[in-house]
């Protein structure tokens, strides 16, 4: 990495044996500095500081974050990571870091995603073999503009192939999801217990903040709920109708509900971004 | 959100698609009515059935500024409106973040570059290795 003010933070919780990111970084060549995030009641903290060591592990205190977080619900539910998501900013510049992104514990891969112009063979889709440089790419294009926070692609986004014959990359880039690249300068706050990525890039950017997603590069993770730990036991709890009722509650002029019809078919947050996010555009328009 | 395509971008390879689309909004040139910016009908819904109750005062100020959660702005329009604002307008629709303006178009350029890199680094890393089908590492 040629950024030393950025680390990695890992947000995990009950999965100290199978942080499944950590091996993708590795083998996608990541030498810099990974630290995993951790809260205070996660039981596993131990056999954490045992895999990664005391001085990667860092603890936070969750029922504190939450005191301090705008859950969009009182239920006093902590088996959710909006907590550790939040976390990040202090934990990031009590280690001496500006930069950090933000990533959960099951990403299978980080792959480029490069568009072949071909809807037949949905694009290149193959491991990023020096994420280091990846990652610089992406902090020089973040430390140049005011985002306030930018994101690589997920493996759902390219549903329909990279170029769905409509064009590629068609899924909206002002969305920010699961990999947020953020700054200890340009805090912010994650918002609800659920659905807390979708309520924070809708509420904020529609006040003018920036997110956005880099297309060409995305994470795998496994499907939704499928594994043990992070955020299922939250999901099978209360199922996706009440998660993606959060967003509604927290920015009802633009957000909807309707059914996702994938394997896993379930209820969705819907929006039609010319509703939702103040188009950026050229200053040639502006009367100076 | 209509995007533009900007830019071609310079790559040896023809296999590879050569526009960026970047996250930015051409405005029109139809001057949108001020009226067609926003739909307010279901906020006035509710603000006629909040003044028709029997609320004290102060509830009823509380539950009129929630009403206008439900104002639907369309952002599209608003760009367009913009655009064709005097400088006074135009500076209070960017105090209330309605637009956001790409100064010497950073955002804009900086998006194409950012997605030319990455083109160029997997074609370093992957150089050779190219085939048309198949072959990639989907799980």
């Amino acid at each position: 990495m040629i950024n030393k003010d950025f680390c990695v933070c890992i947000l995990t919780h009950g999965r100290p044996d199978k942080v499944l990111t950590y091996k993708t970084l590795l083998k996608c060549g990541y030498t810099g500095e990974v630290y995993f995030v951790v809260d205070n009641e996660d039981k596993t903290v131990d056999r954490y500081r045992e895999n990664f060591g005391d001085e990667r592990v860092i603890v936070f205190d969750k029922k504190a974050m939450a005191d301090s977080t705008d859950e969009c619900n009182n239920w006093d539910y902590r088996k959710v990571g909006v907590h550790a998501r939040n976390a990040c900013f202090d934990i990031a510049k009590k280690l001496g870091y500006t930069y950090f992104i933000q990533l959960d514990d099951d990403y299978t891969a980080f792959k480029f995603m490069i568009d072949t112009k071909s809807t037949e063979n949905c694009g290149d889709r193959k491991s990023i073999k020096n994420i280091d440089k990846v990652f610089d790419l992406l902090l020089s294009y973040y430390k140049d503009n005011n985002f306030l926070a930018i994101a690589m692609a997920q493996g759902g986004d390219f549903i329909g192939g990279i170029n769905n014959g409509v064009g590629s990359y068609r899924f909206s880039k002002r969305k920010c999801m699961n990999s947020w690249i953020c700054s200890t300068k340009r805090r912010f706050k994650f918002i609800g217990s659920f659905n807390d990525d979708v309520n924070t890039y809708t509420i904020l950017g529609s006040r003018g903040n920036l997110f956005l997603t880099i297309p060409l590069v995305s994470i795998d993770q496994p499907a939704t709920q499928s594994g043990k730990g992070g955020m299922t036991e939250a999901y099978k709890l209360t199922g996706t109708y009440i998660k993606s009722f959060h967003t509604i509650l927290m920015h009802p002029s633009s957000v909807k509900v309707a059914m996702m019809r994938t394997q896993n078919i379930r209820l969705h947050h819907s929006f039609d971004w010319k509703y939702t996010m103040p188009m950026i555009i050229s200053d040639v328009y502006k009367i100076f | 959100m209509k995007q533009i395509i900007m830019f071609p971008a310079v790559v040896k390879e023809t296999r590879y698609s050569t526009g960026i689309e970047v996250p930015v909004y051409e405005p029109k040139n139809r001057n949108p009515s001020v009226y067609e910016l926003y739909d307010n009908a279901k906020a006035m819904n509710l603000i006629a059935r909040i003044n028709e109750s029997s609320l004290p005062e102060q509830e009823k100020r509380f539950l009129i500024q929630a009403a206008y959660r439900h104002v639907v702005f369309n952002y599209e329009l608003i760009a367009d409106f913009y655009a064709h604002a005097n400088k006074e307008v135009q500076e209070l629709m960017e105090e209330s973040a309605l637009v956001i303006i790409d100064f010497n178009k950073a955002i804009e350029l900086g998006y194409v570059k950012v997605c030319e890199d990455i083109k160029h680094q997997y074609m370093e890393d992957y150089i050779g290795d190219i085939q048309d089908n198949g072959g990639n590492d989907d799980q």
